[in-house]
């Protein structure tokens, strides 16, 4: 903490380096100073909460995720993210909060914590604070995280019991940075749906929650939701694939999620 | 033609057996030697400061603050390299040709980003990127020219002042009547064509480490190079030092695929600065200036258009192509060799009678474009086998069946293609009986059905290729290029000690050749493999060479091969008749030893050298006098070459939703002659496709309007991974051996030259219920789905 | 310049202490101040792998890796696997598979499929495909590689 006070804004936190490191090797980011926060005790704990939740250290690799029975146990969505979270090397190395703060809005994690409704842990000179996912990223590559604070615990609530899952990614080869990516989480009693929630990766300029999508399934069903995702994303143009085929994928990706989200809150 | 009688290959020992590689033991343990790894005593590294115009005036240059700054040794510019290095030029006799001087250092004017313009000589690398920041550039913008349709126009403006027009090079094939072909046809297909820009990768990018050593006065030079005979001669007019004072070498080279060709810039920049400072000096490309500056491949556009009866013959083809070759003429294969290759090779396999095409290098503000596997060739049979399938489908013909139809047949050889490439002899129709057979082709079409049936994208694709490897001395590699590539030379010594010793002018970047060459040399000698040391790769080696390009190493290296083994084994047998006391019919080798036939009279190879290289009397003087020693030197000159073809098959499936393409099967059925290791032909065919699926569905250097390369690093620029490439099927036809020496074909390039027009027609057959024709390559999902959403439009 | 740090980084086996830069990467540590030059660079930003290694037994990339950072850390090479007269199980796998043509992305693809044989249990050749997606040939079509990986794994499971 005080190192990065101390250094006025000019240090660089050093957690997995995968994402910060090829920025420094390519020579455009430039930094006198990191802070390598790897040797901090007890970040990397995956702990079980009583409302079925988690609450996850933000020095928890993304190997340590991929391979946790909780997290596969009470947020299988997350589980199935993780498998497509770059290479085995890279998760490895990476960490929960390193993505977070990140925060590049085609990541996975990033897209999963405003899914989950997680609460971000930072940590100032100051103290602590909890930043709500929603409100925690503001444009591509950017978060409220003041210079001198770190993530240091990522809190997923319990998710209630019968909520079907859905997860797909669609990237130009396995472990890339996703062209779109969509995920659903439906909740269904007795035989209604008493809650939906979507979430878009690579389609916005940070990961967004799909308002209208959620409003159109809870209306009209998949068919309306998957069109509607088309509004909920404003996707750019680049070399990977322009802002109308990523438009044409929130919607196809939709609709299979929600398929598959509603088959599994059936089970 | 067949081999000649007096070598007999009936029955191979090694040839064709899968006799695991000599090189794997120090690549798999870490202690290959590659030029990154190379260390030397007081060496120094270089970092190049590099243009971010694409075409501009150099208005200042200010090295003061970058030489001031501490650990940095010296600085060079344009100025100092044109002081150190003389001009040089990739020249031609091709009639149209314009030739370009090409700076290795940037004096006057950038033409492309990325051109080196100032190079920073530190005590480490980081030091030197550390001083490429504190170099002061300033330039004045020119127009920048980034399409080949505007550059080419007359009134464009000139990337080289002293040149007429940006057009590097234009040359025009015909055959027949064109015009009349298509006014008789029962149907014709055509449009236009884009295959685009791609670059090599290989994982191992570029690096040069030179020295010069003062008491000697000799540059050495160690670079990733597929060239060696042709840098050290090049480099040699370059800094005028005579042969033995420049000696170039490749080592362990990790990949080569022709992007490593030609000579390079930062070859001569390091040459010029070790010469200069008088010590090691080394340079290690980083990825992105890989990306941004090794030769690239392909790049055309074109218009073309196919002729055919009724009954599904080819009447006529024509063509017109335009070549995107970059901002210079590269050394030494000249901005010819890929564009000219397209219409020399684009009638391909196929009997065609009236053929008319046109070709155009055109210069833009680019990366040059080089030789890279395939060369022109994929273009080719992209444009042939995708013209070929529409017309099939205008006529309601199936495409295997167009292609029986229209494949050159065996009793038609010699055959001369429509441009003047005369195919001797190969095995056309049965690959691609093979490859139906194979792939089994009718139980396909029926299971293409049903899944039309459910909705599903489901495509075969065919392609069938021929092309010309083991060039001889009857055709430049790159015609009108003044550089012999129709020979190449191989000395095999049996020294003092016992040991062979062959001796190549040819390198190796992975194709094995230190076992395949040991394998033909131990066969034609009678040593066990594992007693042939091969060397490859090192200008003092042999008197000339010139390296591994165009598939010529099996050929090239096995012929020279044999026939220098053929000539210390005549000799052997000569001595042992000696010393054994017998006839020299009667004698033979095997396994490392000399034997008196139907005897247990006997000796070492290893003896036997003894006795005439040291125990004096043995071997009498007059016997001695004539033999020399057990050595010999030979150049083999195929003249013709020989024509390798295969044909592909492949069955996809594309996501209706993503547009995402699916491999599900792929098989290759090829000619390539007589195998000498089956795991390496197999290896070899595997890669080939593999790049040719990067090729067809991913890979894509981009430029944008300002030439900016937007494609510099391996997350932007696409390459498959292992979860992209399937399976592959690799099946070698026995069809007649050609008549090179020792009956072998090259099979390097193949996969590449097939797979992008395969995968291209498999998506077209699995898009044509919506009418959609691939026109373009790479088909990227984000084409794909352009394609689709404007077929659903109308 | 900034004030070196000391590290000691057990390679292979043998602690090494050195002085270096901070900013100095984990990869040049290896192939400049220890000569151990079977770990290669094919790209500084990670995609490739061919400078994957092992630091406390996990697969990273030692690109994107500080030398400091592996201060007190166990760190397991190429050269740690056999030797050219006695090629480990994995290296004599790829050799008879011709797994490997040009060499240089060999080193990584034996790193990752060290980890990823002890972490994953590879039911399917899909999965060894997966599992080698971070590193990139262009010489052998992955064919080969995952045909040794599959027989690497074969003998794990005692089949």
């Amino acid at each position: 903490m005080a190192a990065l006070a101390a250094s006025n804004g000019d240090a660089k936190v050093l957690a997995g380096g995968q994402s910060l490191v090829p920025m420094l090797n390519f020579r455009v980011v430039d930094a006198p100073l990191f802070v390598d926060i790897n040797g901090i005790e007890g970040l990397d704990l995956i702990e079980e909460k009583e409302d079925g939740g988690l609450r996850i250290g933000a020095l928890t690799r993304h190997f340590a995720l991929e391979t946790s029975v909780s997290v596969r146990d009470r947020f299988p969505v997350l589980h199935e993210a993780m498998k497509h979270v770059a290479h085995l090397a890279i998760r490895n190395r990476g960490t929960i909060g390193g993505s977070l703060s990140h925060a590049d809005p085609a990541a996975e994690l990033p897209m999963m914590a405003v899914l989950l409704d997680a609460k971000i842990v930072a940590a100032g000179p100051d103290g602590e604070r909890e930043i709500p996912a929603g409100d925690f990223f503001t444009a591509p590559l950017t978060t409220v995280l003041a210079p001198d604070e770190i993530v240091v615990a990522v809190d997923l609530p319990g998710l209630p019991a019968a909520t079907g899952w859905g997860f797909e990614e669609f990237a130009q080869r396995r472990g890339d940075f996703a062209v779109a990516g969509v995920a659903a989480l439906v909740t269904r009693e007795g035989g209604t749906v008493t809650n939906t929630r979507i979430a878009l990766m690579g389609l916005h300029d940070t990961p967004v929650r799909a308002r209208s999508a959620e409003a159109a399934f809870g209306e009209s069903g998949i068919e309306a939701a998957a069109v509607a995702a088309r509004q909920d994303a404003d996707p750019m143009n680049d070399l990977h694939g322009s802002a109308d085929y990523r438009r044409h994928l929130a919607e196809a990706l939709t609709r299979r999620v929600l398929t598959a989200a509603l088959e599994r809150a059936v089970q | 033609m067949s081999p000649p009688d007096d070598i007999d290959l009936t029955r191979p020992q090694f040839i064709g057996a899968k006799v695991m590689r000599r090189e794997d033991p120090r690549l798999l343990a870490g202690e290959g030697n590659y030029v990154a790894d190379i260390k030397r005593h007081g060496m120094l590294h270089i970092a190049f400061r590099r243009s971010d115009h694409a075409h501009a005036l150099i208005t200042n240059v200010d090295v003061s603050a970058a030489q001031a700054m501490e650990g940095v040794v010296a600085v060079y510019t344009g100025a100092d390299i044109t002081r150190l290095a003389n001009p040089y030029q990739a020249t031609s006799r091709m009639k149209n040709y314009q030739a370009t001087f090409i700076p290795p250092l940037a004096v006057d004017k950038v033409r492309y980003v990325g051109e080196a313009v100032v190079a920073v000589v530190a005590i480490s690398r980081y030091v030197a990127e550390d001083a490429l920041a504190l170099v002061e550039l300033e330039y004045e913008s020119l127009a920048v020219l980034v399409d080949p349709e505007e550059a080419l126009k007359p009134d464009a403006p000139k990337l080289h002042d002293d040149l007429e027009s940006n057009i590097l090079a234009a040359r025009e094939f015909a055959r027949g009547e064109v015009a009349e072909a298509f006014a008789d046809a029962a149907a014709t297909a055509g449009g236009r064509f884009h295959f685009t820009r791609t670059t090599p990768v290989t994982i191992e990018a570029r690096a040069s480490v030179a020295e010069y050593d003062k008491g000697t006065r000799t540059l050495t030079l160690h670079c990733t190079t597929q060239i060696p005979g042709i840098v050290r001669d090049k480099l040699s007019e370059i800094f005028d030092l005579p042969g033995p004072r420049i000696r170039v070498i490749a080592p362990d080279v990790g990949g080569g695929f022709g992007g490593k060709t030609s000579l390079y810039s930062e070859e001569i920049v390091a040459c010029a600065i070790a010469r200069d400072l008088g010590k090691p000096v080394k340079w290690v490309s980083d990825r992105m200036e890989d990306l941004m500056t090794t030769g690239n491949a392909f790049d055309e556009i074109v218009d073309a258009e196919i002729a055919v009866a009724e009954d599904g013959r080819i009447l006529g083809v024509k063509a017109d192509v335009i070549g995107d070759v970059g901002a210079y003429s590269i050394y030494p294969w000249t901005a010819t060799i890929e564009p000219v290759q397209v219409v020399s090779f684009l009638p391909g396999p196929y009997r065609i009678a009236n053929y008319a095409a046109r070709v155009r290098a055109v210069a833009t503000n680019k990366t040059l474009t080089g030789a890279y596997r395939g060369v022109g060739r994929p273009i080719s049979v992209f444009v042939m086998d995708r013209l070929l399938d529409m017309a099939a489908r205008k006529i309601g013909m199936d495409p295997a069946e167009i292609r029986r139809r229209n494949l050159v047949n065996d009793d038609e050889f010699p055959y001369k293609a429509a441009s003047g490439l005369v195919w001797d002899k190969s095995a056309f129709q049965a690959c691609l009986r093979e490859a139906a057979d194979g792939i089994g082709y009718d139980e396909l079409r029926r299971e293409q059905a049903a899944a039309r049936a459910d909705g599903r994208w489901v495509g075969i694709g065919v392609a069938c290729y021929a092309e010309l490897t083991g060039v001889g001395s009857r055709i430049a590699v790159a015609p009108g290029m003044p550089i012999n590539t129709g020979t190449e030379t191989c000395n095999v010594a049996i020294d003092s000690t016992g040991a062979v010793t062959a001796s190549f002018g040819l390198a190796s970047q992975g194709q094995g050749m230190e076992t395949t060459l040991a394998q033909v040399v131990a066969e034609e000698l009678g040593v066990k493999v594992e007693d042939v040391d091969i060397v490859l790769g090192d200008t003092a080696s042999v008197s000339h060479g010139t390296g591994t390009y165009a598939s010529r190493g099996a050929v090239f290296g096995g012929g020279a091969g044999i026939l220098a083994a053929k000539a210390v084994h005549e000799k052997i047998v000569r001595v042992a008749g000696h010393l054994l006391e017998a006839a020299v019919e009667d004698i033979e080798t095997g396994n490392g030893d000399v034997r008196v036939k139907g005897t247990d009279k006997s000796m070492t190879i290893r003896d036997l050298a003894r006795a005439l290289y040291s125990d004096m009397g043995r071997v009498p003087k007059d016997m001695r006098d004539e033999i020399d020693n057990l050595e010999a030197t030979k150049v083999y000159d195929p003249f013709f070459g020989t024509t390798t073809s295969a044909s592909h098959m492949c069955l996809i499936e594309v996501d209706p939703e993503t547009y995402k393409v699916e491999i599900k099967r792929y098989i290759v059925v090829e000619d390539c002659g007589r195998v000498i290791n089956p795991l390496i032909a197999d290896g070899q065919a595997h890669g080939g496709v593999a790049q040719g699926i990067g090729v067809a569905l991913m890979e894509e250097v981009i430029h944008d309007k300002t030439g900016q390369v937007l494609t510099a690093s391996l997350v932007d620029y696409v390459v498959p991974s292992a979860v992209e490439i399937p399976s592959i099927d690799v099946v070698h036809v026995e069809a007649e051996l050609p008549g090179t020496v020792g009956g072998f074909r090259g099979l390097g390039e193949g996969g590449t030259i097939g797979a992008p027009a395969c995968i291209a027609n498999a998506i077209s057959d699995a898009l044509s219920p919506l009418g959609i024709e691939i026109m373009e390559i790479p088909a990227t999902p984000e084409r794909l789905f352009r394609l689709v959403e404007a077929a659903k439009a109308d | 310049m900034t004030a070196k740090i000391s590290i000691t980084v057990t390679v292979n086996g043998t602690a090494q202490a050195a002085d270096v830069e901070p900013r100095l990467l984990l990869a040049d540590f290896l192939r400049e101040n220890l000569d151990l030059t079977g770990t290669h660079v094919g790209c500084e930003h990670g995609i490739c792998g061919a400078c994957t290694v092992l630091m406390n037994g996990d697969s990273v990339r030692s690109c994107l890796t500080f030398a400091v950072q592996a201060d007190g850390a166990e760190v397991e090479t190429v050269e740690s696997l056999g030797s050219i007269d006695e090629l480990g199980p994995l290296q004599q796998a790829f050799r008879e598979k011709h797994a490997l043509q040009c060499g240089f992305c060999t080193p990584g693809m034996l790193m990752t499929a060290t980890d990823m044989l002890r972490k994953y249990p590879l039911e399917t050749d899909d999965d060894i495909r997966d599992g080698l997606s971070g590193n990139i040939c262009r010489c052998t079509g992955y064919q080969n590689i995952v045909a040794a990986v599959r027989s690497a794994a074969d003998k794990r499971d005692g089949k």
